[in-house]
């Protein structure tokens, strides 16, 4: 009787392994493809962008020659150009996030009541989305010319003087910010509104009859169930965000001075203006290195929201 | 019997057609494919600026005398110009069998065997004995010279120079700028220059306007008016030489340029100036002498117009007048399959003859003394030739080009982002030269 158990075992614990087996194959087999693609478009470029950093950059060949070690990671870091243009991309995330994220949410929840031109003004708000950012760039210099552009002349219609958008350093960051909020705002409406659609109807229904008016509703129920959206939102744009380069590139050039020279147009400047492709390629595994531990914080930072609600 | 006659032929009738058919259209093919196997292609590289107008009216010209030979000009953005013509260099199979570079390129390109040197053994076996080196001005020609080599010719030549507005200098009581102009007479002039055109009460023509943008050409007039002060960039250990007292002159005068531009000027590049000055809102700009055609003729883009431009070099400093380089030439890629075919294409497009095609098709500016000297193809490059003679000579004089070395790109963008910052007031004269210098002497160590 025991024989007969233990042989029956054997072949049950072979099936399960084959089982097992057979299950884990079907699953990295569905799973090759992409990682095959991935590789080749993600890992390679990424990995070979490593190796130019630790090397010195062979024009000759047009690749990564001798192994120079850390040498090229301490030339920049040590370039005050570098460390001005890692400032000023903060300076320009630490305005431009908050301002998107607080206006989208804002306006969806403005937008989200039932009124009859809803559906078109959703419709509208998607085209600052699809206008490509050098398209962006380009027509807002033309609206902020302090020349000949439409801004200044509306400003001047209410007793404000003239703006010198692009030759101000402080404006021309101002600057920057309204391009990118202008086109991103619509994004974090999406989301807002669909967020808010999806909240329970009954909460607010509760909250109705309670007596809370339309303030409390927003900030003691709305705000708290929309939390999780909210942080995911902003950590989806903040990795939107910290690539910022071709609205800069067709607005401001970086300038005036080095005012709005961010990170991704220096590092760009560098590559292919001065072929300094090594010291480049540095600079992009610091930021890519940076981005990805703010972005574990942000994660970390979100899930304990979640938790808390 | 003639009963069959008849249906032999109305059954042969269709079939000899077909078969008659058939042999023309084969002899076609044949023929064809003879004269495509005898034709071949090579293919240029060239800033989109320029390259559609080159395909659909030098390449065409060209083909008449040469019809083997088929010319494909592919459009390039000149930002990343450079990188892409490397790494086509560097191709086991390049693309390219010619590539247009910009004025600081060369050394570049030169420097990683990119280019074949066009007065090398090679190329001279090739070269009509008619073809004159000599009749080329030194200057243009110099920007495609790298270590005693010739790598590449001057096909579209270009130079920094004063543009001004006949009508503003009237309507000031001022005279017409003449190439003695000094800069003391020119900011002298200036406050005379603010014109309310309309006479509405506001100014809307301002003295001056240029690119000031943080731009890599930005320092080129800083640089400008180094040379006609008789300064230089490098000195000749090869080293900076311009964060000195003069280079801080150069760059404080070009500040006060700032003072006598339209609001908004720090931010505008070569488009806004170029736009500010069509549009009559200044009375001078100092800008790239090819503009000056379509300026000075298409009144739907102009209002200076019908005789109002005016163009002669920059003001004179303690030492002469100034101007800038800023000379594309052609290269042959060193990797060329087609080597024949890319110097016959060059040697035509930049002899005498072709010259005069090139000028007259797409207003390109000569580099040759002969068409210079010789008579304009048409009535509105008078004026253009002889200030191009004249910007040659004063360029040649005070050495008016950028840094000539395989990191030049580099070098410039160091002196822009300096400029750049004193221009910005984010730093003084001095901390952007000094810093700039420091940089520059990095690099090019």
């Amino acid at each position: 009787m025991a024989d007969l158990t233990v042989s029956s075992a054997r072949p049950a614990r072979t099936v399960a392994t084959w089982n097992k087996l057979s299950d884990l194959t079907s699953r990295w087999s569905f799973m090759l493809p992409t990682i095959i693609l991935l590789t080749a478009v993600l890992a390679y470029p990424l990995l070979y962008a490593v190796q130019i950093s630790f090397s010195k950059f062979d024009l000759m060949t047009f690749g990564p020659g001798d192994w120079v070690g850390f040498s090229n990671y301490i030339k920049v870091l040590s370039d005050y150009r570098f460390w001005d243009s890692i400032r000023v991309t903060l300076v320009y995330l630490a305005f431009a996030l908050p301002i998107q994220i607080a206006l989208g949410f804002g306006i969806a929840y403005v937008i989200n009541a039932p009124w009859w031109g809803r559906s078109a003004v959703r419709a509208l708000f998607i085209i600052p989305l699809v206008v490509a950012p050098v398209v962006a760039g380009g027509i807002w210099r033309m609206i902020l010319d302090p020349l000949w552009g439409l801004m200044n002349w509306v400003l001047g219609l209410v007793g404000i003087p003239a703006l010198d958008w692009f030759g101000d350093p402080n404006l021309a960051m101002a600057t920057i910010v309204i391009i990118d909020v202008w086109r991103w705002t619509p994004f974090v409406v999406l989301i807002a509104t669909a967020a808010l659609l999806s909240l329970p109807k009954d909460v607010f229904e509760a909250a109705r009859i309670d007596g809370a008016n339309w303030w409390q509703t927003l900030w003691m129920v709305a705000l708290p169930l929309l939390v999780p959206v909210l942080a995911a939102t902003f950590i989806v744009r903040w990795l939107g965000a910290v690539k910022m380069f071709d609205i800069v590139l067709a607005s401001t050039f970086g300038g005036p001075g080095k005012s709005t020279v961010v990170v991704n147009l220096f590092i760009y400047q560098e590559a292919f203006r001065s072929l300094h492709f090594s010291e480049s390629a540095a600079m992009a595994i610091i930021v890519l290195v940076l981005t990805m531990i703010i972005t574990g914080i942000l994660l970390g930072l979100s899930r304990k929201l979640e938790d808390v609600q | 019997m003639e009963e069959c006659t008849k249906k032999t032929v109305t059954a042969w009738g269709p079939s000899l057609m077909r078969l008659t058919g058939a042999g023309v259209a084969l002899t076609t093919v044949l023929l064809g494919s003879a004269w495509a196997q005898d034709q071949v292609e090579i293919r240029i590289m060239a800033v989109d600026s320029y390259a559609k107008s080159w395909q659909d009216n030098l390449v065409p010209k060209f083909n008449e005398a040469f019809p083997n030979i088929k010319v494909t000009i592919d459009a390039t953005t000149g930002a990343e110009m450079l990188a892409k013509m490397m790494l086509d260099a560097v191709d086991p199979n390049p693309v390219y069998d010619i590539v247009l570079a910009d004025d600081p390129w060369v050394p570049q390109l030169a420097e990683i065997g990119a280019l074949k040197d066009l007065k090398g053994p090679e190329i001279a076996a090739m070269t009509d004995p008619g073809y004159d080196w000599d009749d080329f001005n030194a200057t243009p020609l110099a920007a495609g010279e790298w270590k005693g080599g010739q790598y590449a010719v001057p096909v579209r030549s270009n130079m920094l120079l004063m543009f001004y507005n006949r009508e503003l200098y009237q309507k000031a009581g001022l005279p017409e700028p003449t190439p003695a102009l000094t800069w003391d007479d020119f900011f002298e002039q200036s406050p005379k220059l603010f014109l309310d055109t309309d006479g509405d009460g506001n100014v809307d023509a301002w003295p001056f306007t240029t690119f000031f943008s943080r731009d890599v050409l930005t320092p080129t007039i800083w640089q400008t008016i180094l040379n006609s002060n008789g300064g230089q960039l490098l000195d000749e250990n090869g080293k900076p030489a311009f964060n000195n007292e003069a280079g801080v002159k150069a760059a404080e005068m070009q500040k006060r340029l700032i003072e006598i531009a339209p609001p908004g000027a720090l931010g505008h590049g070569f488009s806004e100036s170029l736009q500010a000055f069509r549009q009559g809102q200044a009375a001078v700009m100092f800008t790239w002498g090819s503009v000056y055609k379509a300026t000075a003729l298409d009144a739907t883009i102009s209002k200076v117009t019908d005789g109002k431009l005016g163009m002669q070099t920059l003001p004179v400093g303690s030492v002469s007048g100034g101007a800038h380089r800023g000379i594309w030439n052609a290269g042959i890629m060193a990797k060329t399959q087609h080597l024949e075919e890319a110097w016959t294409f060059l040697q035509w497009l930049t002899s005498k003859e072709g010259e005069q095609v090139n000028v007259s098709t797409v207003g390109s500016f000569p580099a040759r003394k002969s068409t210079l000297a010789g008579e304009p193809p048409q009535e509105w490059m008078r004026p253009v030739f002889a200030t191009l003679q004249q910007a040659y000579d004063v360029a040649a004089e005070g050495k008016m080009w950028r840094i000539r070395s395989p990191k030049s790109d580099a070098t410039q963008q160091i002196q822009a982002d300096e400029i750049a910052r004193f221009l910005a007031g984010q730093a003084t004269a001095e901390e952007a030269l000094n810093s700039a210098a420091q940089q520059i002497e990095g690099v090019l160590e």
